[in-house]
């Protein structure tokens, strides 16, 4: 065993075990640990958004005499409106002018990114059997998504051929969810081992 | 109690002790688990590996945060140490406000190994020269848009402060076009805003390391050409770790690569946990109906 000298790797071990108390039961090692957190994150994102947001953005063009930054802050200020409720009505305009920009700059790239290039993804062509394999899988892949269409389809009852072509639609949800599963649970354990592996060897220097 | 109503109801703190022991005890005996390298992970190491040296550069967007650095950090240091290896620059940025912490360790900690092992000028890592990092940004959309037009508009100055004009790697930068790749490690729908703005508006490429969570809902757009490669979780990170090893680009197999026996491990337990919950649900259910 070869411990490390660095006080901070060892804060950082300790609030380990704390959080990982929570395991056996609630305690106030883990309570501790938690609201020590709660608050340090909260001072960072303090921090940071007045060193990297507000002081370069807004507090030196300000101070530089840019008067036009008075506009972002009045926009700003009256978010906090809604605290008074004789004009609390204000908070509309910055709300109005961020959903519209938000609206403007979002939905064109929504549609090309999101939709119409998952759509052609999804169309089979004579060249998606270039290489047969993918061309298997391509048409796998465009059965998949009208079958789970039509399972979503629910202007009409599920009967005739919508009975058997919803049933599978199921099928492809279910295998969606199970890779989806499999995955997150893949990702938990990916977080635990690297606690271990942090627990093991830079603080107790048993392994490299 | 029947047998099977026991293997429902193990005490959950039993689990939790197997599962440590089946992420400790491989990570003291020594065996290793072959590497299947998946399509979308070569895709994205062959991508990199045929940006011609010193030419473009690589944009490296790093939106990880502690919770999930056990699988991103990994993939961060690989690709780092990938593109330095080929003398690829790199373009370090953060838009996750927890990203800049953990990038500046994984860039400091892999130019430092590299300059370590370095006998030339050639060899070694410049910051400034081969490598910049330019911190964190908030306001993502509408950076990601302006970098388009001009990188320095958007970042005037580097993560320490240095004014951008007088890094010589960032004179030879303007826009995207200036970038060979953008890949964007993300522990959240980061990846979602390079797709749809960068990729899809200036026609960079695009390739992104994500946790395992995130994977599943990236898959489609591998498919479509619109990620250029991806890298899945630890998994993700251990398969590109393994590629710049066997391409003779380092030494070391990094921590997602030890890190995977013990993943292994848990698979297995966890699936004999799964089916041993089947098997007496399936006989308590048979119990009740006699």
């Amino acid at each position: 065993m070869n411990l490390t000298p660095d006080p901070w790797i060892w804060i950082a071990a300790f609030l380990t075990l704390m959080i990982f108390s929570f395991l056996y039961k609630d305690n106030p090692f883990y309570k501790f640990a938690e609201h020590l957190f709660v608050g340090v994150a909260n001072g960072y994102y303090i921090a940071l958004y007045w060193h990297n947001t507000l002081r370069p953005n807004l507090y030196d063009p300000l101070s530089a005499g840019n008067f036009i930054y008075f506009v972002p802050l009045l926009l700003g200020l009256m978010y906090f409106t809604r605290f008074i409720p004789r004009i609390g009505w204000l908070v509309r305009i910055p709300i109005g002018f961020m959903i519209g920009w938000g609206a403007g700059i979002s939905i064109p790239a929504y549609f090309q990114a999101d939709l119409l290039k998952q759509l052609q993804g999804t169309i089979v062509t004579p060249n998606s059997f270039l290489n047969p394999l993918e061309g298997i899988w391509a048409v796998i892949i465009l059965i998949g998504v009208v079958c789970t269409l039509i399972y979503f389809y629910f202007s009409k009852e599920h009967t005739g051929i919508l009975k058997p072509t919803a049933r599978l639609g199921i099928i492809f949800i279910m295998i969606g969810f199970g890779a989806s599963f499999g995955y997150t649970v893949m990702a938990r354990v990916s977080l635990l081992i690297g606690r271990i592996q942090f627990l093991l060897g830079p603080w107790l220097g048993l392994i490299e | 109690m029947k047998w099977y109503d026991r293997i429902t109801q193990i005490d959950r703190r039993i689990i939790y002790l197997l599962l440590t022991l089946f992420i400790i005890l491989p990570l003291f005996i020594p065996f290793k688990i072959p590497q299947n390298v998946m399509p979308q992970t070569q895709q994205l190491f062959d991508f990199v590996d045929s940006i011609p040296p010193g030419d473009e550069v690589v944009l490296l967007a790093l939106d990880y945060t502690p919770q999930t650095a056990p699988e991103c950090h990994p993939m961060a240091i690989a690709l780092l140490k990938h593109c330095f290896a080929r003398k690829v620059p790199v373009i370090g940025v953060s838009f996750d406000p927890q990203g800049p912490g953990l990038a500046v360790e994984a860039i400091t900690s892999v130019i430092r190994e590299v300059n370590e092992n370095a006998r030339t000028r050639e060899d070694s890592v410049i910051y400034g020269t081969d490598c910049v990092y330019l911190g964190w940004k908030s306001g993502r959309v509408a950076a990601l848009l302006q970098m388009g037009e001009s990188v320095p508009q958007v970042f005037p100055v580097d993560y320490y402060g240095t004014p951008i004009d007088s890094l010589p790697l960032m004179l030879r930068v303007g826009n995207y076009k200036d970038v060979a790749i953008a890949i964007n490690i993300a522990s959240a729908a980061y990846p979602d805003d390079w797709i749809r703005y960068p990729q899809s508006r200036y026609g960079v490429k695009v390739g992104a390391g994500l946790t395992a969570v995130m994977a599943p809902k990236y898959y489609p757009f591998v498919q479509t050409g619109q990620l250029s490669g991806m890298m899945s979780g630890m998994k993700g990170a251990a398969e590109y770790e393994h590629l710049i090893v066997k391409h003779g680009y380092t030494d070391d197999s990094g921590t997602a690569e030890t890190g995977m026996n013990s993943q292994s491990m848990i698979h297995i337990l966890i699936i004999v946990f799964i089916v041993l919950g089947n098997i007496g649900y399936f006989f308590s259910r048979r119990g009740v109906k006699q």
